[in-house]
């Protein structure tokens, strides 16, 4: 039997039909069954996409909830040049005003090669501008959401604070010991988008929102710490030494009401700001005190009872020959009691008091009141300072550290030693994070004063007390350190500084004080690194800071005046 | 035959129904989104303000304006302070216990001196 023509040809036809739609169905099968497994991952991975979020940096607030440091979410407009090159100008033109930036500039890397540039990653872009900018609806240009750090109050307390880096991690100050209760968890979402890149709400399919940082509150207060910075800018300004520090604290507690320094910075204009500027000289410069370390050899010959505040020593008349060498007083003193020692200031009564002393004794109170160990602060970059061993004494040290000399010490150990004497010779250790809070305000973590033990007795305390209140006297090395009202009690400090192995015609001055002296609340410590212009004692450079630092600081916490200037008024 | 299209209403109806409920999903998820971009953009609102208003009142900012609007403001000066002491639980119990006081004549009272550290007032 034959086959008539057109049924051969239908044959061919329908052969050829079913042919291709056997190879469409085993394409089928090998597209929906064989090669399903990577086919529908890749079709998934189109659809589909992992968003991550990073979560805001927790804000930095001062002891009145007052915000120090912040995290604000900005957006940062980029630009895809090889998009916008052809209309560089045009765009240029309309984007400058609300950037904030020159045309010529923006033009400039608008026409460039490069797919990704940031066009604002320093201008704070307000969502107006965003509008403005996404009304434009311009080719190539888009946005980015990025945190930025903001410092409200500017250069304030910045070496406390310190800075944050282009990551958003924290370098310096508290941004970087607080780093682990500061940063933020980052979350994701997983998320599909539509042919427009547009998210399709309805199909996400994770959400894990990130968590934000939490706050870290610091007893440190922005109203006292302004008038330490402002002081301490008018004493950089009169006697112009190389640098500054300024601490106010609580003796009672060790908190930190204020910590300042100089030479300063603006963490908003990191690019400005040298090294050197950025370190907190409060705890990372050592110096050697002077006159102010012989509050440690009287308050510790005192607590021995080795001494009493009457014992007399013969002060040489401003020279004492010991192992060789003489030791000079400023002014020329006979016999002196301790109190006048210590009011006085006389390095050769203080080398007597050390001799009487011993060198294991007074090296056990060096290390009592903490000089040669960190304090432990919350701040990084502190440094222990130096108190040399017993065994690498010679046989001037025990006539050179009672005055100062051959140990060195941060600004901040000093104040701390201090406000052992001031805190019945009890030794705290410095506060200077009060509470870590969470955003909605629920205290995760507080921090309580801490005690270091007993250095010398609440009775040598009362002593010690007794003759620093002295010290701003009339007959005291620093009168005009006194406060209207304030009984105060403290200690000057002028120390020859030391250049290539010499003491030099260069001078650290100083004065630490408290008050009111019979129930101390407030102590502050004023240092200048080389004060020039002829005045370079502590009682005439730093005394002064420290009488305008506390009047303000005693008027602003409401402290009321032991001694009224106004004696009568007349009620109406 | 009615079997048949009732069954065949009913698919419709599903089918119509899933589509409108599905359509109705990805609306709410608009409108989700939408609010999410709202509150997100409040909240960055929020935190620039927050920051604003710290900078403006901050100790240096504050003390710049009044300088620059010329309002000499100085702090008060001792003898123009009026403190008011708030006695405590002993206070309450010394009074309770006191005796009542001899009235005063007006004209005494008037010239009453007040010496420190009482409370006192800004002189006439």
């Amino acid at each position: 039997m034959t086959l008539a023509p057109q049924q051969g040809r239908a044959l061919i036809v329908v052969g050829a039909l079913a042919s291709v739609f056997t190879a469409l169905a085993f394409r089928l099968f090998d597209l929906h069954v064989l090669q399903h497994k990577e086919l529908s991952a890749l079709a998934q991975a189109n659809r589909e996409q992992v968003v991550h979020r990073q979560g805001r940096r927790g804000s930095i607030l001062d002891v009145n909830g007052n915000l120090l440091a912040d995290s604000l979410s900005v957006r940062i407009v980029t630009a895809d040049a090889t998009i916008t090159a052809p209309q560089a100008s045009a765009i240029a033109e309309k984007l400058a005003p609300l950037l904030g930036t020159d045309v010529d500039s923006l033009t400039r890397k608008l026409s460039g090669q490069s797919r990704y540039i940031r066009l604002n990653p320093r201008v704070k872009l307000d969502e107006d501008a965003v509008q403005k900018i996404r009304a434009m609806k311009l080719k190539g240009i888009y946005f980015e959401d990025q945190f930025v750090r903001s410092y409200p109050n500017g250069p304030l307390a910045s070496h406390v604070i310190g800075f944050v880096d282009a990551e958003h991690r924290g370098v310096q100050g508290i941004e970087a010991s607080m780093e682990d209760y500061l940063q933020g968890q980052a979350g994701y979402e997983v998320i599909e988008r539509d042919r427009k890149g547009r998210e399709i709400r309805a199909l996400r399919t994770e959400d894990l929102g990130p968590q934000d940082g939490l706050n870290v509150v610091l007893t440190v207060d922005q109203v006292i710490q302004h008038i330490a910075e402002q002081e301490l800018e008018r004493a950089m300004e009169q006697f112009k030494p190389q640098s500054g520090a300024i601490i106010v604290s609580r003796p009672k507690t060790g908190e930190i009401l204020a910590m300042s320094s100089r030479p300063t910075f603006d963490p908003t204009e990191m690019d400005a700001s040298s090294a050197d500027a950025r370190r907190n000289r409060c705890v990372s410069d050592v110096a050697e005190p002077g006159s102010t370390f012989k509050i440690v050899v009287c308050s510790g010959a005192l607590n021995e009872g080795i001494v009493t505040l009457g014992d007399q020593f013969d002060c040489e008349n401003g020279a004492f020959m010991y192992a060789g060498r003489v030791l000079h007083d400023a002014h020329p003193f006979g016999v002196l009691s301790v109190e006048e020692i210590l009011f006085h200031s006389s390095n050769i009564g203080a080398a007597k008091v050390g001799l009487r002393m011993g060198p294991a004794r007074l090296y056990e109170y060096v290390r009592r009141y903490g000089f040669g160990h960190k304090t432990d602060i919350a701040l990084p970059g502190e440094v222990s300072g130096i108190a040399h061993p017993l065994a690498r004494w010679n046989s001037l040290s025990i006539t050179r550290i009672p005055m100062g000399h051959e140990i060195a010490v941060t600004p901040l150990q000093m104040l701390m030693a201090l406000n052992t004497i001031a805190n019945k010779g009890v030794r705290m250790k410095p506060m200077i994070v009060k509470s870590i809070v969470s955003e909605d305000g629920v205290t995760v973590l507080q921090y309580q004063p801490r005690s270091v033990g007993p250095v010398i007795s609440a009775h040598t305390s009362e002593l010690m007390t007794t003759a620093l209140r002295k010290v701003v006297g009339p007959e005291g090395t620093a009168p005009k350190a006194a406060v209207q009202g304030f009984d105060v009690a403290g200690k000057t400090g002028t120390a020859q500084k030391v250049e290539n192995g010499q003491y030099v015609r260069k001078y650290y001055s100083s004065f630490i004080g408290y008050f009111p002296a019979s129930n101390p609340e407030i102590s502050i410590l004023v240092s200048l690194d080389d004060p020039v212009g002829g005045a370079y004692y502590g009682g005439s450079v730093a005394g002064p800071v420290f009488r305008a630092v506390a009047e303000k600081v005693a008027e602003y916490l409401g402290m009321v005046p032991q001694t009224p200037p106004t004696e009568v008024t007349k009620v109406s | 035959m009615t079997k048949s299209l009732f069954v065949c209403v009913c698919v419709a109806i599903s089918g119509l129904g899933y589509v409108w409920q599905k359509n109705a999903i990805y609306r709410l998820g608009d409108e989700i989104k939408k609010r999410e971009a709202l509150l997100s953009s409040a909240q960055k609102r929020n935190l620039m303000l927050a920051a604003q208003l710290a900078h403006l009142e901050s100790p240096a900012e504050l003390e710049t304006k009044c300088q620059g609007y010329n309002l000499s403001l100085v702090a008060p000066k001792e003898s123009q302070v009026v403190r008011l002491y708030e006695p405590g639980p002993e206070w309450d119990v010394q009074m309770a216990n006191a005796p009542l006081p001899a009235r005063i004549p007006a004209q005494q009272q008037v010239r009453l001196q007040v010496r420190n550290p009482q409370p006192r007032a800004i002189a006439q």
